[in-house]
């Protein structure tokens, strides 16, 4: 089954008509995505090089995971709510584009990243303060996570580069 | 004799050049604006208040400093592929202003502020307008390619 009719669909809802033709909501969606990239991805940065030991060092690795937290989440919903709504305005053309997927693709495998490393690392932290040498699993998770990061910039603006031609 | 000849640039004669000096600029915006966020929030008394200013400042200077370098390294170089473009796009010349502004800013005030331990008012004002001046220069980015 295709899901190209959903995606047909959605671009010609009356919503979706109406982002894509604004001159000034859709590039205010487009520059707010951009924003919570900053207070998200920016965060996600300095966890992982926390984890490394690269950054923060001042602050335990408590500290960051559990007050950025709060911020990760609202950052989170910020950058997808208005992700989903960039897609939903051109849906037909994000259907036609492989970066799009690749990058839905990435964000899946963030699910699974925090899925598998949530119990050793993340809920873990008290132990990776007081362990003497920070575990391999945290500092895998924290590479993964970069590679993760680096790749989901890397999708979203070539995103914009592919030309459909239908 | 002088004449700039953006067709004779390499970013314009190469498929991928532009768009990977794109992808570094933003990722190290988004870094080099995140880790300002972090004070930020900070000093609006809303996010990691078991830290001080001072410490969170003193935690991410470093790699603000680093993204900042590496995003004022790519950003003229993308300017490069089209001078005159960007000298006559609003969005270009707002963000530029504001970047300055942000960037004194964030080198004195802000510094100052946070080095300090500023009673909560001082804080908040310093941290929102923090806030807002990042925010504008990632607007005005974004609407060169609206405007």
């Amino acid at each position: 089954m295709s899901l190209f009719p959903f995606f047909h669909w959605l671009q010609q809802t009356d919503f979706g008509t109406a982002l894509r033709e604004s001159a000034l909501v859709y590039p205010t969606v487009m520059a707010t995505h951009l924003t919570g990239m900053a207070l998200f991805g920016g965060m996600i940065f300095l966890t992982d090089l926390r984890i490394l030991g690269l950054a923060m060092r001042g602050t335990s690795v408590s500290d960051v995971v559990n007050q950025f937290r709060p911020w990760k989440r609202a950052g989170l919903v910020l950058v997808a709510s208005c992700g989903i709504m960039l897609a939903w305005a051109k849906a037909e053309f994000y259907y036609h584009n492989p970066f799009f997927w690749a990058k839905l693709t990435l964000l899946l495998l963030v699910g699974v990243h925090a899925l598998v490393f949530r119990r050793s690392v993340y809920n873990n932290t008290a132990e990776l303060d007081r362990a003497p040498v920070m575990p391999t699993n945290a500092k895998v998770a924290a590479c993964l996570s970069l590679a993760l990061w680096i790749g989901l910039v890397t999708m979203g603006r070539l995103i914009g580069y592919y030309e459909v031609t239908i | 004799m002088l004449a700039y000849d953006p067709s004779t640039n390499p970013l314009n004669n190469n498929e991928w050049s532009f768009p990977l000096l794109e992808i570094i600029h933003i990722a190290s915006f988004a870094v080099s604006i995140g880790t300002i966020f972090v004070v930020d929030l900070r000093l609006l008394g809303i996010g990691m208040r078991r830290q001080t200013s001072a410490q969170l400042l003193k935690d991410t200077a470093p790699w603000t400093l680093i993204a900042l370098a590496i995003v004022l390294m790519s950003g003229p170089m993308i300017f490069s592929s089209d001078p005159n473009m960007y000298l006559h796009n609003p969005g270009f010349i707002f963000k530029m202003e504001a970047l300055l502004v942000a960037i004194l800013y964030n080198y004195t005030i802000h510094r100052k502020v946070a080095q300090s331990t500023p009673a909560p008012v001082l804080g908040a004002f310093v941290g929102g307008i923090s806030i807002a001046l990042w925010v504008s220069v990632v607007f005005g980015g974004l609407f060169i390619a609206f405007t």
